[in-house]
């Protein structure tokens, strides 16, 4: 077990598992042939994939934390929030290079800026690009913890406006797109939940739960009192 | 250092000479050639759709002069057939895994003089047989292929079933069949697939109906044995596995035009100046092209505008998309 635990708490082990992703589902099918008659549009599709789904692990982690502060595999994971984040931001942009690429260079892409779609994609992308630029110690420093982590708040945002981007995709889309969807919602309600009844029992000293608590959810205890 | 071989000229040059590997796949090369000439009898079953008629040949006027066919694996490996799925790759898979496309009853019917239920085979026999046409084919998605189709005109299959002065459209129902088929057991789009054609439409010399492609039988993931092949239309037109012909009074519902009005328009006529709303409809990609081609522009009419503009003259294209 302390084995395992080691393995998944370690950098090298998340670095692996992020970019094996994108060998599985990009390299591996484009060196052998995989890609189909439309072979950059699969490329286009699966990058896209890839980043929602690595967006929706990073986002699925910190409410796992509060619903579980004991298990150990949990918080190893959680050490990977940076990572994991910064590499659905990449995958991103591999994305975003071949919505370029497919639309034949620039003209292409200002003409497919013009609809929702495309839009609100780069939208979502854009946030997710200042996350992870402004994901160190200088940027929180810089931006003092409170600001920071309302800024990177963002990240529901983008996952919101990217979800809705992966939804309208094609037909079916929105078949796929809501499990995502609806298992980050659930998440999210039965982390809430939880926050609000710890705050109700009296034994749980406030200083130290207000310390972790979101403004949201500050303003929604404070009507239940 | 090598030394150059000068040859006298009675000499065949070493390149010309068969190699041994050739020479022995000859007999190969000459069972497989036999077969195809032997007709589809012994082609695999799922390629047994309808046979009749073939070899056929080019009709020169639709030789599409300068355009570079798309690959045969492209198109029978890239399809939107969603009766077996949203994945372009599913129809190829799923279709061919038992599916009989032969025997197929086509009934034709509604507001016509001779209707008649017939099979593809006898029909093609009664329309005096088949014709290649090298077709531009323009998805709504904005990609494109160039199809070397066989078939027959649609004006023939009209002529047959004489529609009486009532009949102002025809509607084409494709295959009902959910126990085969995966698509049809779920209801994200409302089975069978409709589509729909004015008649003067349908009429027009271009309006297709295949029964092949590259010289053989319609492949089941294509839409064997019977299709619809509209080139002027976005691809969604083009009905596939045609169960029924309809001479009808008022426009039918479609399938697409149903689900999503502001999307797909009954008319559908690719048209670079309307944009669906998620992308731009003034360039298309080319199936084939590689990474880098990019894409190329969108042609009014796909490239048919002297054939079927006067159909639609006075007609606000952007409001009848």
């Amino acid at each position: 077990m302390n084995v395992l635990l080691k393995i998944l708490a370690h950098k090298l082990f998340a670095l692996t598992v992020l970019i094996s992703v994108g060998m599985w589902f990009l390299l591996i099918p484009a060196f052998t042939g995989r890609l189909g008659a439309n072979p950059l549009e699969t490329l286009l599709h699966e990058s896209g994939e890839i980043a929602i789904w690595t967006l929706g692990a990073v986002l699925a982690l910190s409410p796992l934390r509060v619903l579980f502060p004991n298990s150990r595999i949990v918080m190893a994971l959680n050490r990977h929030r940076r990572a994991i984040g910064v590499t659905a931001c990449a995958y991103g942009l591999l994305h975003f290079s071949l919505h370029v690429l497919y639309e034949g260079g620039l003209d292409g892409l200002v003409r497919s800026l013009s609809k929702p779609f495309i839009w609100i994609g780069a939208a979502g992308l854009t946030i997710l690009l200042i996350l992870a630029i402004t994901s160190n110690q200088w940027s929180v420093r810089l931006l003092g913890g409170k600001n920071w982590k309302l800024l990177h708040r963002l990240a529901y945002v983008a996952a919101g406006l990217l979800i809705y981007h992966q939804a309208i995709a094609g037909k079916g889309h929105w078949a796929i797109a809501r499990w995502l969807l609806f298992s980050l919602a659930a998440l999210q309600g039965a982390r809430l939940a939880k926050t609000l009844l710890q705050k109700k029992r009296p034994d749980v000293p406030r200083r130290i739960s207000q310390n972790r608590l979101q403004p949201v959810q500050i303003a929604s205890s404070v009507r239940f009192r | 250092m090598r030394k150059v071989e000068a040859g006298r000229p009675w000499e065949v040059p070493t390149w010309a000479v068969t190699s041994e590997a050739h020479y022995l796949h000859r007999r190969e090369f000459l069972r497989l050639f036999g077969y195809g000439i032997a007709g589809t009898a012994l082609l695999p079953a799922t390629m047994r759709a309808a046979s009749a008629g073939f070899p056929d040949s080019l009709n020169p006027s639709f030789k599409l002069e300068g355009a570079k066919l798309t690959s045969e694996d492209s198109i029978t490996s890239y399809n939107n057939f969603y009766e077996w799925g949203f994945a372009k790759g599913q129809p190829q898979e799923l279709s061919n895994k038992g599916w009989k496309t032969d025997p197929w009853t086509l009934e034709i019917g509604g507001l016509c003089a001779n209707p008649r239920k017939i099979g593809i085979n006898e029909l093609i026999k009664l329309v005096g047989g088949i014709e290649r046409r090298n077709y531009r084919h323009r998805c709504v998605e904005a990609w494109s292929m160039v199809i070397p189709w066989d078939g027959f005109p649609l004006a023939k299959l009209i002529d047959l079933a004489q529609p009486k002065s009532g009949a102002k459209y025809v509607k084409f129902t494709s295959f009902f069949d959910p126990e085969q088929c995966p698509g049809q057991r779920s209801n994200d789009l409302p089975w069978p697939y409709t589509e729909g054609l004015t008649l003067p439409e349908a009429m027009n010399e271009l309006a297709f109906v295949a029964t092949g492609l590259y010289a053989k039988p319609l492949r089941n993931q294509n839409g064997a044995p019977i299709r619809l092949v509209v080139p002027w239309k976005y691809g969604f037109k083009s009905a596939k596995s045609l169960v029924k012909i309809e001479f009808v009074s008022d426009r039918p519902k479609t399938t697409w035009n149903e689900l999503a009005p502001n999307e797909y328009g009954f008319y559908a006529n690719v048209n670079p100046n309307v944009d669906h709303p998620r992308w731009s409809q003034a360039s298309e990609r080319v199936i084939g092209g590689g990474f880098f081609s990019g894409k190329q522009p969108t042609l009014m009419f796909n490239g048919y505008e002297k054939q079927v503009a006067p159909l639609y003259a006075g007609m606000d294209l952007r409001k009848n998309f």
